[in-house]
């Protein structure tokens, strides 16, 4: 059975190809912001977000980012991100937002949707640069609460190696390696969500301040719209 | 060399014309011999050795026709037996040991021939001649022997070293030439203007490299400053955008490299990024330096076609300036893939301690 899925993305081209290109998914709703969705209230296993959604000068009041992210996954839904977003730190600020995966446009389709699929059936989709991120925090004792296997773990994907390559250096099935990264990824996704800007900042040596742009810090239901105002 | 005996007056019993004859031929064949040798630089041929030992014998026959009674031993006047000893002695330079052993047996035998009966009185002092000729073959055969060994040797090392230096000189061009070759296949494949310009930035890259290769000069790394490491990756990623590279470099901050290293890793890594662009069909590359207690690490890693290092000899450019030029500055470099399953490569410092114990394997 497929997966239903609701695509946020304030391109209609994206929210009209999505269904066609990814056969496999159920696309239910395609909409341009987040509010619209909210508004409608699909009932779906995922949904694929974009992270810039409107003119922020003419639509003051549609979320963005993480704001978007937020809002979808404090409703229960389960988020994808879809986005030409490069920028680690914000992409690691959209998993430390609840944000279950994140997936780039740049990505062959094919290679989108199996992500998109992963991320559906309860896994998680943690790009490369938040990997590194994650691991440094390990390094650096930010985040403590992992074994030596799963560091060992870590290890190995946060240089790029498949899960193959990982299994084999473990003495592990590809299938149990794949259980331990879901686990590992999850314990990670929390530990970050947990920290504070200043922490990550003083873990990769950052200026104190360089992370508040991006990062979900306020707990206010409005803090975003504070933000777009400034 | 040959050398007649000396000349001096002499009562000789009715034959002074033979035993001039005789004095003459030896002394001709010993000139001759002298000038042919020096002028050639060479022992006699198997020819002119064959002929000076018959000469010899040929005196050594008919030396009781020409010489008085008594005179054949402990007399300067018999010269036979002396000049002899001196073709013997020339001839150890001839390589045919045959020739050799034949001669001298002429030789020994002539010489009993020439003794006659004055063998019976002088037989001890017969006996120390023909030792003497024996060991006067033997060990100047020796010596020869062992000097054209010890030329060989030379021969052979020379020409190890011609190889050694003409191998040397064929790896150093491949270096220099190889991502230069890789820019510019990939330069004559069809492509947008944007990926031809990222390739010219490339091109010229490698431009500069092979001027310097040409012109004869090795880049002067001794006093150059050290090189940031992460800066040198971060450069070398910039060259290759079209690719999906991840470059995670936050655990390496702080790695400096000698300049000479540097220059290796910089070379090693466009290399495989090359490679990666030109073969690997990948969709994500991940380049993560690590620095440790020993050392930093330095990993490449594609999720492309990948291959199988049993089956396939690896080319150029990971033979030779990945693997062999990265060894050469003390790294340590492991390559690791599968069909299907991308390749890693991982680059390590390795520590002085094994380091000096893998160079003593």
């Amino acid at each position: 059975m497929k997966p239903t899925v609701a695509v946020v993305d304030d391109a209609s081209l994206i929210r009209d190809s999505v269904g066609l290109l990814m056969p496999k998914l159920d696309v239910v709703a395609a909409v341009a912001t987040v509010e619209d969705l909210l508004r409608r209230r699909p009932v779906v296993d995922l949904v694929a977000l974009d992270l810039h959604l409107a003119n922020i000068d003419v639509q003051p009041d549609v979320r963005q980012g993480i704001a978007a992210v937020r809002a979808l996954t404090r409703r229960g839904y389960r988020v994808c991100v879809y986005s030409q977003e490069e920028r680690r730190f914000v992409l690691a600020a959209c998993m430390a937002a609840g944000a279950s995966g994140v997936v780039s446009k740049a990505l062959p389709t094919a290679r989108a949707e199996q992500h998109f699929l992963d991320v559906a059936a309860g896994g998680t989709v943690v790009p490369q640069p938040v990997v590194g991120i994650l691991e440094v925090l390990v390094r650096r004792n930010c985040i403590t609460l992992l074994s030596e296997r799963q560091r060992q773990i870590l290890h190995g994907r946060a240089r790029g190696l498949s899960y193959a390559q990982v299994a084999k250096q473990l003495y592990v099935s590809e299938s149990t390696l794949r259980g331990y990264w879901l686990d590992l990824t999850r314990s990670l996704q929390d530990s970050l969500a947990d920290l504070t800007p200043a922490e990550i900042e003083h873990a990769l040596g950052l200026a104190p301040g360089d992370l508040l742009e991006f990062w979900p810090g306020e707990d206010s239901e409005d803090w975003w719209r504070v933000r777009t105002d400034r | 060399m040959a050398a007649p005996g000396p000349l001096c007056p002499v009562k000789v019993r009715g034959a002074t014309g033979p035993y001039l004859a005789c004095w003459l031929a030896a002394a001709v064949a010993a000139v001759v011999v002298s000038v042919v040798t020096v002028v050639r630089r060479r022992p006699l041929g198997p020819l002119g050795a064959a002929a000076d030992f018959g000469l010899a014998c040929l005196l050594l026959a008919v030396a009781p026709l020409v010489l008085a009674e008594g005179e054949r031993l402990g007399t300067w006047v018999a010269f036979q037996s002396a000049y002899a000893l001196s073709v013997v002695m020339t001839a150890s330079g001839v390589r045919s040991l045959a020739l050799a052993v034949v001669g001298l047996l002429g030789v020994i035998g002539c010489y009993f021939l020439f003794l006659g009966e004055d063998f019976d009185g002088h037989a001890s002092t017969a006996v120390g001649n023909v030792i003497t000729f024996i060991v006067y073959t033997a060990i100047p055969r020796l010596f020869v022997n062992y000097t054209r060994r010890v030329a060989r040797d030379a021969d052979a090392s020379r020409a190890r070293a011609a190889e050694l230096a003409r191998r040397e000189e064929e790896r150093r061009a491949q270096l220099m030439m190889h991502n230069g070759v890789a820019v510019m296949r990939l330069l004559t494949e069809p492509g947008t203007d944007e990926e031809r310009a990222r390739l010219i930035d490339l091109a010229e890259v490698e431009l500069r490299r092979m001027r310097s290769y040409l012109r004869g000069r090795e880049p002067d790394t001794a006093d150059a400053p050290e090189a940031v490491l992460t800066a040198l990756v971060r450069q070398v990623c910039d060259r290759f955008t079209d690719l999906p590279v991840d470059a995670l470099l936050d655990l390496g901050v702080g790695v400096r490299l000698p300049a000479a290293q540097a220059e290796a890793v910089e070379r090693a890594l466009e290399s495989l990024l090359l490679n990666v662009r030109a073969h690997a069909r990948a969709e994500q590359v991940v380049v993560h330096l690590d620095q440790g207690p020993d050392g930093w690490t330095l990993t490449v890693s594609d999720d492309g076609v990948g291959f199988d290092p049993a089956t396939r000899a690896v080319g150029v450019g990971l033979r030779e300036v990945v693997v062999g030029e990265l060894r050469r500055q003390g790294c340590d470099v492991e390559i690791e893939s599968a069909v299907g399953d991308g390749t890693t490569v991982t680059i390590s410092s390795v520590p002085a301690p094994a380091r000096a114990a893998r160079e003593a394997r």
